[in-house]
């Protein structure tokens, strides 16, 4: 405000000095002077900060000068070397940094390291939750992995016991063997042979076999001019039938009074032996047949 | 000359031997290194403007890592020590910064 309101005043006083120039020399010069120290104190320029760079700059070139050309070789050396070992440190300390890998825990500030305990805390919650996830599917794998198993055990089973039953798989296991030789009487008829595999069905039999052929469900015998067929082969006498199933039942159902055992013997004159074996063989086989008509019922 | 022979020696030197730090200089040894890096470019930014002088780099250099490790230092024992070793070490990064720009105007003239 002070600066604003001065420079008004100055064109203020020029016209009374102008205007008074003649009448009284030393009033002007007074004037003239209180003028120029207003001015010298009137300059707002304070002193705080010097320019002295000029003269820093002339000291400067003096050491310059001083230190390029006063100075023995020897002490230009020893510090050459002594810059050269700092540059040195400093390279050293600079691959040693980069070289040191290990992370020490021990320069780690408190709140840094509660930080980092939080962080791996909630880190490994979710590993073990990802764990037990994991561990569940696992579980639910080899669940269905067992399931599986059993199922193909259960189909194997299946397979060997329709195997058996259809006449694919050969069979042994206890049974009777039954030996009978051509009737004296009269040659031995088909009803009386399907009479034997039925007696010995009722019996108990599981596989049966009558010389090379394997009697399944579908099996037939019927009469021709040279003997018995059975299944499109030539039966011949001695007849062998072999039956797997419990012994003593069997036995029993050839030899029973009155059943087909006797009937053989006594009609047929034929010979009839029974001979119970703790491992009968039974290698005859019969080959699957397709079924045209039969459709499972799902 | 003796810089960059004393870079080369230092690098070899630092590659085969491997001393293992002790464990109370471990914070201290980046900082040490960047002051250390500043005083470098410093004194290249001298020897552009043609006032390098030895002593002063020797000087500034052996201050230059005293003054940023008492600093490191003193922030560690008042508990301040990453917050403070970050100061010093941006301090040092604008002050490298601003001496490699003075280097570049120097070498492209402009």
């Amino acid at each position: 405000m002070g600066n604003a309101h001065t420079p008004p005043q100055p064109p203020r006083d020029e016209p009374d000095v102008g205007g008074q120039p003649a009448q009284e020399p030393d009033l002007i010069k007074k004037i003239v002077s209180q003028h120029n120290k207003d001015k010298v104190n009137d300059n707002t320029q304070t002193g705080a900060f010097p320019v002295v760079g000029k003269r820093k700059a002339k000291a400067k070139g003096k050491v310059k000068r001083l230190s390029t050309s006063s100075r023995s070789l020897k002490a230009r050396l020893g510090t050459g070397v002594l810059i050269a070992v700092l540059c040195a440190l400093l390279a050293y300390g600079y691959v040693i940094q980069i070289n040191n890998k290990d992370l020490t825990y021990e320069t780690m500030s408190e709140t840094e390291l509660t930080r980092l305990i939080s962080e791996s805390n909630t880190q490994v919650q979710r590993l073990e939750q990802r764990k037990a996830e994991l561990t569940r599917q696992l579980n639910s794998l080899e669940e269905a992995a067992d399931k599986e198993a059993q199922a193909a055990q259960i189909a194997k089973e299946n397979e060997e016991a329709s195997g058996i039953l259809s006449g694919r798989l050969p069979a042994h296991g206890k049974g009777i063997v039954v030996r009978i030789t051509q009737g004296t009487k009269a040659p031995i008829d088909a009803s009386t042979m399907f009479n034997l595999i039925e007696e010995l069905r009722n019996g108990g039999a599981e596989v049966i076999a009558i010389n090379n052929v394997r009697v399944v469900t579908s099996t037939y015998v019927s009469e021709s001019d040279n003997g018995l067929i059975c299944d499109g082969k030539l039966l011949e006498a001695p007849y062998v039938v072999k039956a797997i199933g419990d012994p003593s039942n069997l036995q029993n159902a050839v030899n029973l009074a009155g059943g087909v055992g006797s009937r053989l013997t006594v009609k047929y004159g034929a010979t009839v032996t029974t001979e119970v074996s703790d491992d009968v063989n039974i290698t005859q086989t019969q080959l699957v047949e397709r079924y045209k008509f039969a459709k499972i019922v799902e | 000359m003796a810089a960059v022979l004393g870079l080369i020696i230092g690098v070899v030197v630092g590659l085969f031997v491997r001393p293992d730090i002790p464990i109370f200089l471990q914070p201290y040894l980046p900082i040490m290194v960047v002051a250390a890096l500043d005083a470098l470019l410093g004194a290249a930014r001298s020897y552009f403007e043609r006032n390098f002088s030895d002593k002063v780099f020797v000087i500034s250099f052996l201050s230059n890592v005293v003054t940023a490790t008492l600093l490191v230092l003193l922030g560690n024992q008042l508990g301040v020590g990453s917050q403070l070793s970050t100061a010093v070490i941006v301090v040092l990064g604008i002050r490298i910064f601003s001496n490699v720009s003075a280097i570049r105007r120097f070498i492209f003239q402009g």
